[in-house]
């Protein structure tokens, strides 16, 4: 019987070498592919039982935390809190369970401290016994621009709109808010079926309140899309000088037979103004006819030196692109070309395009590529990560850059400006604000009212912002943005009405 | 003079228990940073338990093997601390989801149960003195494994079925419940022990010779049959595939023992595998093993008929090769892991290291049991030991082999570790009849009366 145990105890070794083997299988080499399987509870619960980087908004010399992980009662886990939520949810997007949006998303590596840069620091709280922290990620948005900016959306009669300011000199994004907004303290639950709920409720909401509106829809721009025209013709040569006379009718007669009209067909001066009042103004048919002259190829051309078509911006979130297409036809049709050169026909621009426009002559024509980081400082203090501005394109010349900034004065400095009353001495006082409106035709916003929007930047003198707004069916830009910006502006700039 | 190393197993058994009181303590760092409530209470239980088995050892059992006293108390100490490790997941503060399953006592019904099994230990070395007094009871205890086997499938399913896993195993009146399989394995133990001893010429030597190998008449194939009859009702009435297998394995390994020939494995291993690839295609809930087996990650499977298998396998991912230390693991995800799956809690905590750690440890149980089975002289406690030590390591190799995906998972228990009275009292009552076989086969022979040097003794030619 021996001979048959002796063979036993060989199947018994057998069976405990396969154990063994199929064990370091499974622990040692199988152990990275598990962690990654999706749906793996346990590496996603993980990272949320380290504190995870705060973010904080550091632009105009103001600190303030706007998302920060907070330890919760009775458990190991941190749960992410956003102390003004909705003010900052476009910026800061959520990080939930399910997965993460905006900042949270983009800067993910540093918040959670998985970034190779963080790697070293990681190793010494390991071996020093503290716990894994994420590292703080220092954003240029101003708390003052950004309250500014949501609180003058949210009481512009409820209407969806998203703005965005920069510094022109740097880049720098002050200020990003869209409207309406949501509260991201709700994703961060750790309820998934509660979580669902609200997911679903924002996605189904009709009014899109996760859309990031500042950056990721496109709006007709309307006679701010002027700013561009006007560029073009002082660039290419076609009118030399603010007062040089402009061919503006009443109406413009088109190649196709029908006509392009001023704003409730009102006479644009003598129907030969200098260009600086056909701006001021905002005369259609002066910029549909210069328009004509320049060209669609030319138009697109400027336009994408102001950084419209292009799909590859990121800041660090992708930019949804600000498109002028050319119209049918070769050469392209010049009536549709006249809509294109006022900013209708299929021009579409996000509202930080806007900004991007008013920037780039705030800056002597240079425009500063926007970014939203200003540094990441690693728990020890130290820092391993930081923006450096960077020139994404040269617009226009300095000399144009001035021709333009003089008409944008008169836009809300001479008492016929569109802009006069909402941004101009009577709401201003001495700040001079240099800007130009826009009221888009918009049949598709079902709100029966054109979309209001406005370029500017200021001081005119010494440009500190630049802002862009567009509020759907708001109306006048005048009247529905301007406002908006200069609350904007004031904030910023530490001026007190 | 040959000794009986009883100061050896108490040296062991002292370093046993030190590193289960060191476990035990690690589990409260892990959780709260401070002491576990409950060390002084549960390691003194443990301490008297513990020492109550090598006292009986003494006195009952002095020439037994010394090692197998200190595995058993190492494997059941740990178990009882990763169950209190279990236990406490999302209690009083501590991180991690309550499990639902476990009770805030489990750790105290374990250290009962304990107790319980020690007891049983004690009683066996107290009243089987010697290993050839069952013998006399083959078919006595024969007939009883069959009742206990039989018991639950014949109760109403609310009686007999353990909640959520479908199957009928257990005998539950009021709140206690008892898994007689787990006894009737030893009963049937003794009875093919018995029964072999006594038919084993017969099995062995008639037959015919084909294909070179010998294969018995066709008349003594009764008892593999009945045997392979008895595994296959377990599966189709009690839903216990990992048992119905255990059985098997158990017969035609003790089959072989006796008869020493080749023809029994080949004719039970084709058996086996015939009726499991039958009544997978037959029941769909053996089938459904071997879809979760081979493709526990296809469509909906994680979520829904493998989650319990990928629970386990992420969490041994996630432990990988140091573990994440006790108390920092997320074990708690695993559904029932108190039970079937606690192997793969201490591959989450204890990482590779532990748990190959671990599996040597029932590898060195195994491995004295055999030893004991080769070295005694008695057939019927050859037989009986072998038997034994082969059925423990093919129950670790089935559930172990199970949830780390080597085969189909079967719902069994882990010897010594997984919560449950039945499973710990039968297995400590295992370890005390390898302890008998061992002192019998260890046992000097009685030294002759007389003083040898006053009496020539003269050899007879």
């Amino acid at each position: 019987m021996n001979r048959a145990l002796y063979r036993l105890s060989l199947a018994c070794l057998a069976m405990f070498v396969l154990l063994l083997i199929n064990v370091n299988y499974v622990q040692a080499f199988q152990s990275g592919s598990l962690a990654g399987r999706p749906g793996n509870a346990r590496a996603f619960a993980q990272q949320f039982q380290f504190q995870r980087g705060s973010i904080i908004a550091s632009g105009g010399g103001q600190n303030t935390t706007i998302a920060e992980s907070l330890p919760v009662k009775g458990t190991n886990m941190y749960r992410r809190h956003y102390p003004d939520g909705p003010t900052y949810a476009q910026i800061t997007g959520y990080d939930s369970v399910y997965g993460s949006t905006g900042i949270e998303n983009a800067y993910d590596k540093y918040l959670a401290g998985t970034a190779p840069s963080l790697a070293v620091h990681n190793l010494i709280s390991l071996l020093t016994g503290k716990p894994k922290q994420g590292a703080t990620v220092y954003l240029t948005v101003s708390p003052r621009a950004q309250q500014a900016a949501y609180q003058g959306l949210r009481s512009d009669g409820g209407h969806q709109a998203g703005v965005v300011a920069l510094d022109p000199s740097t880049g720098a994004i002050l200020a990003m808010a869209s409207y309406p907004s949501f509260n991201p303290n709700l994703l961060t639950t750790f309820n998934g079926a509660q979580l669902n709920k609200i997911d679903h409720k924002l996605l189904t909401d009709p009014s899109q309140p996760l859309l990031n509106r500042a950056i990721n829809e496109t709006y007709p721009p309307g006679s701010s899309f002027k700013v561009v025209t006007g560029s073009a013709a002082f660039s290419t040569g076609k009118v030399a000088s603010t007062t040089t006379p402009v061919f503006a009718p009443q109406p413009l007669l088109l190649p196709n037979g029908h006509t392009l009209s001023n704003d409730a067909g009102e006479f644009c001066g003598n129907g030969r103004p200098p260009i600086i009042q056909a701006f001021w103004m905002s005369c259609n048919t002066a910029f549909g006819n210069l328009g004509m002259k320049l060209g669609a190829r030319t138009l697109q051309d400027y336009a994408s030196k102001f950084g419209w078509n292009d799909p590859n911006l990121t800041v660090p979130m992708p930019v949804s692109p600000s498109v002028t297409p050319l119209p049918p036809g070769q050469p392209p049709d010049p009536s549709l070309t006249a809509y294109m050169a006022i900013g209708q026909y299929s021009d579409g621009a996000t509202p930080l395009q806007e900004a991007m426009d008013a920037a780039a002559i705030a800056n002597g024509g240079k425009l500063m590529r926007p970014y939203l980081l200003n540094y990441v400082q690693a728990p020890d203090l130290s820092t391993i990560a930081s923006t450096r501005s960077s020139v994404l394109s040269q617009a226009v010349s300095p000399q144009v850059a001035g021709q333009m900034t003089n008409m944008m004065i008169a836009v809300t400095q001479n008492t016929g400006g569109t802009a006069y009353a909402t941004a101009g001495p009577p709401a201003v006082g001495n700040l001079v604000i240099a800007g130009k409106t826009g009221t888009a035709e918009n049949t598709i916003n079902g709100a029966g009212l054109d979309d209001a929007v406005f370029t500017c930047f200021a001081p005119a003198s010494n440009p500190k912002i630049a802002v862009g707004v567009i509020v759907k069916g708001g109306g006048f830009g005048a009247a529905a943005a301007a406002p908006i910006a200069v609350k904007i502006i004031e904030a910023y700039l530490g001026i007190h009405q | 003079m040959p000794r009986g190393r009883r100061r050896t197993e108490l040296l062991m058994l002292a370093f046993a228990v030190g590193v289960v009181l060191f476990a035990y303590a690690n589990v409260g760092f892990g959780l709260n940073g401070k002491l576990p409530a409950g060390l002084v209470e549960y390691g003194l239980a443990f301490v008297v338990i513990i020492l109550a088995a090598h006292l009986a050892v003494r006195r009952f059992a002095p020439w037994a093997d010394p090692l197998l006293l200190p595995l058993a108390a190492l494997m059941n100490g740990l178990g009882i601390v990763m169950i209190y490790r279990l236990q406490q997941s999302g209690r009083s503060g501590n991180p991690g989801n309550q499990i639902s399953t476990i009770t805030a006592s489990a750790t105290a019904t374990q250290v009962l149960y304990s107790a319980i099994g020690v007891a049983a230990f004690v009683a066996i070395l107290v009243f089987v003195r010697e290993i050839r007094v069952l013998q006399r009871y083959t078919y006595t205890l024969g007939a009883v494994g069959l009742i206990l086997l039989a018991i639950p499938a014949l109760l109403p399913a609310s009686m007999s079925e353990v909640p959520g896993t479908g199957a009928k195993i257990q005998i539950a009146i009021g709140g206690f419940s008892f898994q007689p399989e787990q006894f009737a394995e030893l009963a049937l133990a003794v009875f093919f022990a018995g029964y072999l001893v006594a038919k084993r010429d017969v099995l062995s030597l008639a037959g015919r010779r084909f294909l070179g190998i010998d294969l018995p008449r066709a008349r003594d194939l009764g008892p593999v049959l009945i045997a392979w009859g008895v595994s296959l009702l377990l599966l189709v009435f009690e839903s216990d595939i990992g048992t119905s297998a255990l059985f098997f394995g158990l017969f035609v390994a003790m089959l072989y023992i006796a008869t020493q020939r080749t023809s029994w494995l080949l004719i039970g291993i084709l058996l086996f595998v015939f009726g499991a690839y039958v009544s997978s295609k037959l029941f769909s809930h053996v089938g459904e093993r071997f879809t979760v087996w081979l493709h526990p990650w296809a469509g909906d499977n994680p979520t829904h008929s493998s989650y319990q298998l990928v629970q386990g396998l992420e969490g041994m991912g996630f432990g990988g090769i140091l573990g994440t230390g006790l108390g920092h693991g997320q074990p708690f995800w695993t559904p029932l892991v108190q039970s079937d799956f606690i192997i793969t809690a201490f591959g989450e905590e204890l990482g590779l290291t532990g748990l190959m750690a671990l599996l040597l440890i029932f590898g060195l149980i195994v491995q004295r049991g055999l030893r004991a089975a080769i070295a005694v002289r008695d057939p019927f406690a050859k037989l009986l030991a072998g038997g034994l030590a082969f059925a423990l390591a093919l129950q670790i190799f089935i559930i172990v082999g199970g949830v780390t995906q080597l085969i189909p998972l079967t719902g069994i228990t882990t010897p010594f570790l997984s919560q449950g009275g039945s499973s710990l009292i039968a297995v400590w009552a295992l370890i005390a009849l390898l302890m008998r076989v061992s002192d019998t086969a260890r046992r000097p022979a009685p030294q002759p009366i007389q003083d040898e040097g006053m009496t020539q003794v003269v050899r007879a030619g």
